[in-house]
C-alpha cells in the first residue's frame, strides 16, 4: 500500500513536471513567434532555381488564406502592387530545363527582381521546402547568393543538417523558422501575415 | 482516439519496415552506404527489382512453387503498389522470356498503342506544336497494355492465376510502406503535375502535400482495383467498369481514347532480336523497343576497338562511346518507328558492316562537326524521348528467366488517375515524334517508339546475364556500359551497375553535351573537353542515367548474383 501511494505521488509529480514543461514550451514558442516580423499581402511568390517547391509555397499560402500570386519566372514587372515577395530557394535541372533557362540566366533574373524589391522596400521571405534532397552544388549556390537578402526564412529541417541556413541567418540577423515538414508553414504564414482564420 | 490513430500508424510503419527489411536470404542485406557495390546472392532462384517489397513479392511466389513468369508478374504488379510513380497497370512494356527446357527465347510486347483517332498533327493547334498536350493532357495517354501483357504471359507460360500472383501487390497497397527518399524527391519534383491533373486530394499526395521520407504511403483504392481485376479478370479493365472510368478520365482532360480502343488492345508475342559481341549472344526485344537494337549496334562498334588497352573510363573510351551514340541517334531519328506500319532496315542497322562504317566516321582526336545519318533509303524524322521506367529480372530454379521493363513514361505518368482507382495513366504518346512527317509520328493504333532494352546475354550458349534499365534514351547507353564494365573491364555485377555513367546524343545532326556523373575524374573530363566535348555535370549517382537491375548466372552450381541500382531503390533476393 505505501509503495502504491509512493508510485501515485511520483506519477503526479511527473505529470506536473511534464505539464509545466509543455506550458513553458508553449509560452516560449508563442513568445518567439510573436517576435517574428510581420508582412502584408498581397504576395508575389516566385522561384530561385525553378524547383517544384514553388508550387508548395502557393498551396501553403492558399491554405493560410494569404492573397498570393505565383509567377515562377517573375520579373520586376510582376511586382505590381504586391507588398511581399516569397522566394522559394532550390535548383532543379528538370525545372530549369522546362523553363528553358540555364543557371546564370536564372541567377540574373532573381538578382534583378531582388534589386527591384530593395528599391521599392518590398520585404522578402525565403523558403527552402525541399529538405535534404534539395541541397547540392546548384541549390547551395542559390542559397548562399539570395538567403542573405531575406527578412525571414522558413526552412524544412532536414535541409539544414549542416546548419548552412542557421549560419547564414545568424550572420545576417535573419529570423529563421525550422519546420519538420512543409505543411507546418501554414501556421507560420497565418502568424506572419496576421490572419486569424484561413479562407473558406 | 488520436492516440489510437497514432499507434495504428506506428504499427503500420513498423510492419512495413519489417516486411521490407526481412532478409530474403542470408546474403541479401544491403550495405549501410546504399551506393557501395553489393551483389545479392542466391543459390537457386532470384528476383531483382526497384523496390524491396516488390522483390519480396516475387520471391514469395517462387517459394510457393511459381515459375519465373509467375514471379515476374507478381513483382511487376507489386511495383505498381510499391513504386507507383514508374510503372503500373496504366502503362505498358516488354518482357524477354527464356524457357530453359525448350531453350527458347520469346518476347511479349505489351507496349501501349495510340488510340484509333490518333493522327500525325494531333499535338498541333493552328499549325503550332503544343508540347504540354504530349505530356500533361488527356491526349498524352496511350492505350495501356500492362495488364493484357501480364495476363498473356501468365496464361501461356505461367503456372499460377492472376488472382494468386496479385495477392502480394494487393497487400502492399493495402498495408502501405514508409516512403523512401527516392519516392519523396520524385513526388516533390512532380508535385505540380499531380496538383494540376489529380488535385490536392490525389492519392499520390499526403493531404495535398508531397510525401516526406518516412511517411506512410497506402493506396487502398489501388488495392480495391487489383482485387477486382484479380476476381473478374482483365476484361474488367479493358471492357468493364474500369474501361469506362479510364475513358471518362482521359476525355475529361481533352483526350481521344474510346472504349473501343481499350476493348481492342492485344499484346503481341514476337521474335526476339539477336546480336553478338565476341563470343556472347544478346537476345533482346525488337522494335518498337529500340534499346535492344542500339545495344547491339554499340557492342558491334566496341568489338572492333581496343577497350582494354584504353582502359576503364579512359578519355578514348568515353570519346568513342559519345561519338558512336551521336551517329546512332542520327540514324535513330531517320529510320525508327513501329515496324507494324513502316519498313525499317533493321538487318542493316545491326550489321557488323554498319558498325565498321560508324567507326570510320569517328575522329579519334576530336568531336565531329556534324552527325549526318547513314543512307539506307527511307525518309527523315526526328524523335526525342525522356522516360522514367522500371526493370525487373527473375531466374527460377528450373533456369527459366524473365527480363521485364515496364513504364508509365515520365514519373507519375500523365498525372491522371481514373476516379477512385488508385492507378496512374501513362503519357507514352510523348514517345511519338513531334514531326508529323516522321515514321514515328502519331498514327491510329501505332506503338510509339520506345528506348527500352530488356535483354538476356548468353555466353557459350548458356544464359550469363539478365539485364535491363529505365532511363529513357539513356537506357541503351547505360546497359552497354554495364555489359562492357563486366565483360571487358572485369567489374563485378553491382560494381558495373554503380560505376559512373555518361551519355550523349545528337539532335538534327548537331552535337549535344556529354552528360557525365561527376564521379568521373576531372583529369579525364579535361581531356574530353580538349577533344571538343561540352561537359554537362550531373549528380554523382543520377537517376537520369536509369536504375538498372541484373542477375549474373554463374557457371553450374555456383549460384546467382544480383545487382540492383542505388540510383533508385533497387533490391535483390532469392534462395
Amino acid at each position: 500500500m505505501p509503495q502504491q501511494s509512493f508510485k501515485k505521488s511520483n506519477l503526479r509529480l511527473s505529470l506536473l513536471f511534464l505539464g509545466s514543461v509543455l506550458i513553458l514550451g508553449l509560452i516560449s514558442t508563442t513568445y518567439s513567434q510573436s517576435n517574428l516580423p510581420k508582412f502584408s499581402p498581397p504576395v508575389l511568390i516566385t522561384s530561385a532555381g525553378q524547383s517544384a517547391e514553388v508550387q508548395l509555397a502557393a498551396v501553403i499560402a492558399k491554405r493560410a488564406g494569404v492573397d498570393a500570386t505565383l509567377v515562377k519566372m517573375a520579373t520586376p514587372d510582376n511586382l505590381g502592387e504586391n507588398k511581399t515577395l516569397i522566394l522559394v530557394l532550390g535548383a532543379s535541372l528538370k525545372g530549369l530545363g522546362a523553363a528553358g533557362l540555364d543557371m546564370n540566366e536564372e541567377i540574373n533574373r532573381v538578382k534583378t527582381l531582388l534589386a527591384a524589391c530593395e528599391s521599392r522596400n518590398i520585404p522578402i521571405i525565403c523558403l527552402h521546402l525541399g529538405g535534404q534532397s534539395r541541397r547540392g552544388e546548384l541549390s547551395d549556390k542559390i542559397i548562399n547568393l539570395f538567403l542573405p537578402q531575406a527578412d525571414l526564412a522558413l526552412v524544412v529541417r532536414s535541409g539544414n543538417q549542416d546548419e548552412l541556413f542557421t549560419k547564414i541567418c545568424q550572420t545576417n540577423n535573419i529570423p529563421l523558422i525550422l519546420l519538420d515538414r512543409p505543411s507546418q508553414a501554414v501556421v507560420n504564414f497565418k502568424e506572419i501575415f496576421q490572419l486569424n482564420s484561413p479562407l473558406p | 482516439m488520436i492516440l489510437l490513430k497514432a499507434m495504428k500508424k506506428l504499427f503500420l510503419i513498423g510492419l512495413s519496415l519489417y516486411l521490407s527489411l526481412t532478409p530474403l536470404s542470408g546474403h541479401n542485406q544491403s550495405p549501410a552506404d546504399r551506393h557501395q557495390p553489393h551483389d545479392f546472392q542466391a543459390s537457386k532462384a532470384m528476383v531483382v527489382a526497384a523496390h524491396p517489397l516488390a522483390v519480396k513479392a516475387g520471391v514469395e511466389i517462387l517459394r510457393q512453387g511459381g515459375n519465373a513468369i509467375d514471379a515476374a508478374i507478381a513483382t511487376a504488379a507489386a511495383l505498381n503498389a510499391a513504386e507507383p510513380f514508374a510503372s503500373g497497370i496504366g502503362g505498358g512494356g516488354f518482357m524477354v522470356i527464356y524457357l530453359a527446357q525448350e531453350k527458347k527465347v520469346t518476347v511479349i510486347n505489351f507496349r501501349e498503342r495510340a488510340p484509333a483517332a490518333a493522327q500525325p498533327t494531333m499535338f498541333h493547334l493552328a499549325g503550332r506544336l503544343q508540347p504540354k498536350w504530349r505530356r500533361t493532357h488527356g491526349l498524352a495517354v496511350a492505350v495501356p497494355g500492362a495488364l493484357a501483357g501480364w495476363n498473356y504471359a501468365l496464361q501461356k507460360y505461367g503456372t499460377l492465376s492472376l488472382q494468386k500472383v496479385f495477392q502480394p501487390a494487393i497487400k502492399i497497397a493495402e498495408t502501405g510502406f514508409p516512403v523512401s527518399s527516392t519516392f519523396s524527391s520524385i513526388n516533390k519534383d512532380e508535385y505540380d503535375k499531380l496538383l494540376e491533373m489529380d488535385g490536392e486530394n490525389s492519392c499520390y499526395l499526403n493531404q495535398g502535400f508531397p510525401f516526406e521520407p518516412g511517411d506512410l504511403f497506402r493506396n487502398p483504392a489501388l488495392a480495391k482495383t487489383l482485387r477486382l481485376v484479380a476476381k473478374k479478370g482483365i476484361k474488367f479493365f479493358y471492357k468493364g467498369e474500369l474501361a469506362q472510368k479510364i475513358v471518362q478520365a482521359v476525355q475529361k482532360k481533352g483526350g481521344i481514347m474510346t472504349l473501343e480502343d481499350l476493348a481492342s488492345y492485344q499484346p503481341l508475342e514476337v521474335k526476339p532480336l539477336r546480336g553478338t559481341y565476341k563470343d556472347y549472344e544478346i537476345w533482346t526485344i525488337p522494335l518498337p523497343g529500340s534499346g535492344g537494337l542500339h545495344i547491339i549496334q554499340l557492342l558491334s562498334i566496341f568489338e572492333n576497338l581496343p577497350l582494354k588497352k584504353w582502359g576503364y573510363l579512359s578519355p578514348n573510351y568515353i570519346h568513342y562511346f559519345a561519338e558512336a551514340l551521336r551517329f546512332i541517334f542520327a540514324d535513330r531519328a531517320r529510320y525508327l518507328g513501329d515496324p507494324e506500319f513502316i519498313k525499317i532496315p533493321v538487318a542493316q542497322l545491326i550489321s557488323k558492316k554498319y558498325a565498321q562504317k560508324l567507326i570510320a566516321k569517328i575522329n579519334p582526336k576530336k568531336v565531329a562537326e556534324s552527325y549526318p545519318s547513314t543512307d539506307f533509303s527511307p525518309p527523315r524524322h526526328s524523335n526525342e524521348t525522356t522516360g522514367n521506367t522500371t526493370h525487373l529480372c527473375v531466374v527460377d530454379e528450373q533456369g527459366n528467366i524473365v527480363s521485364l521493363t515496364q513504364s508509365i513514361n515520365h514519373f507519375f505518368g500523365s498525372g491522371i488517375v481514373p476516379e477512385g482507382t488508385g492507378f496512374l495513366l501513362n503519357n507514352h504518346m510523348d514517345d511519338f515524334s513531334r514531326n508529323p512527317n516522321s515514321p514515328n509520328a502519331p498514327g491510329s493504333r501505332r506503338h510509339p517508339l520506345s528506348s527500352m532494352g530488356p535483354l538476356i546475354l548468353f555466353h557459350q550458349g548458356k544464359p550469363f546475364l539478365v539485364l535491363g534499365s529505365p532511363g529513357g534514351t539513356r537506357i541503351f547507353s547505360s546497359l552497354t556500359q554495364i555489359i562492357l564494365n563486366i565483360v571487358e573491364f572485369g567489374l563485378g555485377l553491382d560494381e558495373a551497375i554503380e560505376a559512373p555513367r555518361f551519355f550523349s546524343y545528337s539532335l538534327k545532326g548537331e552535337v549535344r553535351p556529354l552528360f557525365v556523373e561527376k564521379r568521373i575524374p576531372a583529369s579525364v573530363l579535361d581531356k574530353l573537353q580538349q577533344m571538343g566535348h561540352k561537359i554537362s555535370l550531373r549528380q554523382a549517382y543520377d537517376k537520369y542515367f536509369g536504375g538498372a537491375q541484373g542477375i549474373l548466372i554463374l557457371p553450374a552450381g555456383q549460384g546467382l548474383r544480383g545487382g540492383a541500382d542505388s540510383r533508385r531503390d533497387g533490391f535483390g533476393g532469392g534462395y
